[in-house]
């Protein structure tokens, strides 16, 4: 998983660079193991990228010293070799930078017809595009590839002579908004909270499929042939930012709608709920609110915000989670405790927690409730998923998990119940991670 | 027979101009244009009418044109003519001319001037502001205090040069500044470099924010006479994005008002519009006659507020208007003419209008690559669908051809029970206007829809909510603010 941002200034007076760079601080969330950015100012691009979070990677000094009024940048959860961190800068036929955030299932086979020789997927599909755009323009060459390029994706390319393409696949999965700052810039973001923190304001949902192409002289948009749409339900549970909109659809008002139903689907009698920071904060409130038992404060963070679950080991997860839990002891002891996370995937984070809470504080009861349905398979659109043999809800049933995590119960919230909550027809959803059962677009 | 000579050659003066083409008196039409609008043309030649084509901010060519016409009155439509003393030029002449006087236009020429004005007489809806003469002074005031700010060309370039900067994250703030800074540079060098008629160089303003729109009246100096508010939405490029433009397309009703204002919001406007004209009065002893528009937006600080005036009508603000005004426009004029404003009845059904531009592309910051490019307007066919359209920045060639002259080449007039409902007919004739060498030409087609209208509904609301909690306070008109280590600043406005 990424977060990819672009911004076009409609006049060579601005430097985009740190616009871009508060763009990405605020999808950091999206992805923590490499950020870049590159920047173009009419003849040329100038580029910064490496391992780690954007506040340790871009400096002060190095932030104002990359000129121009255009700018793309992405922060990334996949651990990728040095040669193919985001953006990638293909030369040939059309110099450009390139980041993109999902996967697509068939560029294997579009890249061997098109000769292009690259063992990073970024890098390959930013060389197709290029192709295209040389090809067939670059509104039409971006719907081109669109077109024939299949999975979830979305993508923002910068070119050397001052182009700015955006593109979301036409099966929507991957979220992707548009917003402006008065007569002066354009930005295109993964979520809306990047357009917000600096200061922009948000305009609208990409439709699937749409292409926007930025150029000195127009705003041009073109939209690939229909297929089916299947939003990634995954956003809507843990990936996204409560504060974003996606689809049109307000992620905090769809985690509350998740608590509600939670509680409508397990319901269960108790002194307190306390919510696991920070994903699962508004399901607790919505929780409580709901079942009218009161909601406390459980736990205070110690350091940076590290999103646990997408950590790539089992160590640095952990870590995550202890530092991250520190608990408020008169809000948990002695009470008979309903704790609700966002999601489970292993069940040792979740056993760390309850654990701690029995053994430590000393609670009557402890009732994990999940604001996730089971997660019992992989993500093929680069969600970083364990191997399905790691994942404790495939193979133990509830009151196995209760069991092992020390809960007194256990229960997640059901697919029917997710829809539910998101709001949006079951087929027009991807619920693959939580089914197994993965939509057209991942047929290629 | 009545001859009147419209000056001017934009889609406006085209309104204008098919305004007195329907008077029952059934006037000669003449036109005095920098170039062959081909609308224009056609329309007085249809009257026994005929057109002039020179330097139309000349006032002997103006002039001269006039009286070779024997026009009994001129009607000037665009500003430049009237800063550099058309008008005046005219009734020296003897003719009797719709127009502001050129120290009367100084209230759009100059907005240092206009500011002045409303501050001396009080008027409300008026901003904070600073006015240089020289670049560094206004360097060093952007540095030093300037915020959130609008940094305008003193005089009126065109429409061209106001940046508009919300600086309200801190940790943006170095570059905003360092675009400020720059901008009010690039005011100077550029914006203001051709004109040496204003001290002023560059204003800087208190930044406001919330819906605008245009309220555009005739007056005589003594009576004004209202139209419906229209407004204009000037990105070049749908959903509110890109570029400052002229104005890619208005909206306007049913009737008076707009879904986003309220009767009581329309009268103020008309009031504060109303003290311009008197204080102009009060300041000159001469009677402002012609067409006078408040460019308003609704603010928290006041409720409806003056961001700058025009000396004339809005384009395309005056195409919503003017075909559907129930009033006799030769009547109005001879009303203006004699200051008999107070006489004349004007009138409006009750239906919504959507005006959508055309421009070629490279409008509005690569004019060059916008011009010259062969055009074709299917009149017959936008006729049908019920709609007008008026010639803008076109060129016709003495063979016959008509080409792009860089801005935008028509607008597209609609009318119907509701503004959406008006937006998807004028949609409808959008590809009526065609380019024929394969340049491209583009439009906003959200302009007047349904989700864009929601949006002003939404943000007059919450800017309502303000203004009217200030009101109940009785904070309007004034500012108070705390200052850590200087204590509590009143400010009277």
């Amino acid at each position: 998983m990424a977060g990819i941002v672009g911004l076009y200034a409609f006049d060579k007076l601005w430097r985009m660079s740190r616009f871009t760079y508060y763009s990405l601080l605020a999808l950091q969330h999206r992805g923590q193991e490499s950020a870049g950015l590159v920047t173009c100012y009419g003849e040329g691009l100038s580029e910064l990228r490496g391992k780690g979070t954007v506040d340790k990677l871009f400096t002060e000094d190095a932030l104002t010293s990359m000129k121009g009024w255009m700018s793309i940048g992405s922060v990334d959860a996949e651990v990728r070799p040095e040669s193919s961190i985001q953006p990638v800068v293909v030369s040939e036929p059309v110099k450009m930078a390139f980041c993109m955030d999902g996967k697509a299932v068939n560029w294997r086979e579009l890249a061997e017809a098109e000769g292009v020789k690259s063992a990073s997927d970024v890098e390959a599909i930013a060389k197709l595009l290029s192709k295209s755009i040389k090809r067939h323009g670059s509104l039409e060459g971006a719907v081109k590839l669109l077109e024939s390029l299949k999975g979830g994706y979305c993508f923002v390319a910068l070119t050397e002579s001052g182009e700015m393409i955006a593109a979301r696949s036409p099966s929507g999965l991957k979220p992707l908004v548009i917003g402006s700052f008065g007569f002066d810039y354009g930005v295109i973001a993964s979520e809306s909270c990047a357009i917000d923190v600096i200061g922009a304001e948000y305009k609208a949902d990409i439709p699937p499929g749409e292409v926007y192409l930025f150029t000195p002289y127009s705003i041009e948009r073109a939209r690939a042939e229909k297929s089916e749409v299947t939003y990634c339900s995954f956003e809507y549970v843990y990936l996204a930012r409560p504060d974003s909109y996606i689809n049109d659809i307000s992620i905090y008002e769809a985690r509350v709608r998740i608590g509600e139903v939670l509680a409508e689907e397990h319901p269960v009698d108790g002194d307190v709920v306390i919510g696991v920071p920070e994903t699962a904060i508004p399901f607790a409130m919505a929780y409580s609110n709901k079942t009218k038992i009161p909601i406390a404060m459980g736990f205070v963070r110690t350091g940076p915000h590290v999103r646990s679950a997408i950590k790539p080991t089992q160590f640095e997860r952990l870590v995550g989670v202890q530092l991250k839990l520190n608990p408020i002891r008169p809000a948990i002891r002695g009470k008979r405790l309903i704790l609700i996370d966002d999601s489970v995937v292993r069940g040792n984070t979740t056993k760390n927690t309850v654990t701690l809470m029995r053994n430590k504080l000393g609670v009557k009861e402890v009732h994990v409730r999940i604001g996730s349905p089971k997660i019992m398979s992989h993500c093929p659109f680069g969600v970083e998923v364990p191997p399905e043999d790691e994942l404790i809800a495939r193979h133990l049933m509830d009151d196995e998990v209760a069991a092992v995590v020390g809960a007194d119960s256990f229960h997640w919230l059901s697919v029917d119940g997710l829809v539910r909550a998101i709001g949006v027809p079951r087929h027009m959803l991807c619920l693959g991670c939580f089914t197994g059962r993965y939509p057209p677009c991942f047929k290629g | 027979m009545v001859k009147v000579l419209v000056v001017g050659d934009a889609s406006r003066e085209h309104a204008i101009a098919d305004a007195f083409a329907r008077s029952s008196q059934e006037p000669k039409l003449y036109a005095a244009m920098s170039r062959r609008n081909p609308g224009i043309a056609k329309l007085c030649k249809s009257t026994g009418g005929s057109i002039a084509i020179g330097n139309i901010n000349d006032p002997q060519f103006v002039v001269k044109a006039a009286q070779e016409f024997h026009v009994d009155f001129a009607f000037i439509g665009p500003e430049e003519p009237l800063f550099h003393g058309v008008s005046d030029a005219l009734e020296e002449a003897g003719i009797p001319c719709v127009g502001a006087k050129r120290y009367m236009a100084l209230v759009e020429m100059s907005k240092a001037f206009m500011r002045r004005l409303m501050w001396k007489y009080k008027v409300p809806g008026r901003l904070r502001f600073k006015a240089f003469k020289s670049l560094e002074d206004a360097i060093a005031y952007v540095n030093e205090y300037a915020e959130s700010v609008a940094i305008k060309p003193a005089r009126q370039a065109g429409g061209k040069g106001v940046k508009v900067i919300a600086d309200l994250q801190v940790y943006l703030s170095k570059e905003k500044k360092e675009v400020k800074a720059e901008h009010v540079k690039t005011v100077y060098e550029k914006h203001m470099a051709v004109y040496d008629d204003i001290d002023d160089k560059v204003l800087i303003e208190e930044r406001v924010e919330g819906p605008e729109y245009t309220l555009q009246v005739f007056t005589d100096g003594r009576t004004v006479k209202p139209l419906p508010v229209v407004q204009d939405n000037k990105n070049a490029y749908e959903m509110d994005i890109g570029p400052e433009t002229g104005g890619m397309g208005s909206i306007a009703g049913p009737g008076w008002l707009l879904p986003f204002l309220t009767e009581e919001e329309y009268k103020k406007s008309v009031e504060i519009v109303q003290g311009v004209v008197e204080a102009l009065w009060k300041e000159t002893g001469v009677r402002y006659k012609g067409v006078i528009s408040g460019q308003m937006m609704l603010t928290a600080l006041w409720g409806p507020t003056i961001i700058e005036f025009y000396s004339r009508f809005g384009d395309p603000e005056a195409c919503n208007v003017l075909p559907y005004m129930e009033a006799d426009m030769v009547e109005v004029s001879e009303a203006i003419i004699d200051e008999r404003l107070n006489t004349v009845k004007i009138d409006f059904p009750h239906i919504a209008t959507v005006v959508k531009a055309v421009a070629p592309k490279g409008y509005p910051d690569h004019r060059k690559l916008a011009a010259g490019h062969p055009a074709l307007i299917d009149e017959e066919a936008i006729r049908r669908r019920g709609c007008k359209v008026y010639y803008g920045s076109l060129d016709e060639r003495p063979d016959g051809t008509i080409v792009t002259a860089g801005s935008r080449v028509a607008e597209i007039v609609a009318s119907a029970p509701t503004i959406p409902e008006a937006s998807e007919i004028a949609e409808s004739c959008i590809p009526y206007v065609k380019l024929l060498d394969g340049w491209g030409l583009f439009h906003r087609s959200d302009i007047g829809s349904e989700v864009l209208l929601e949006k002003r509904i939404e943000q007059a609301q919450l800017i309502r909510e303000i203004y009217h909690y200030r009101l109940s306070r009785g904070l309007i008109g004034r500012s108070i603010d705390w200052i850590p280590g200087r204590g509590k600043i009143e400010y009277e406005f």
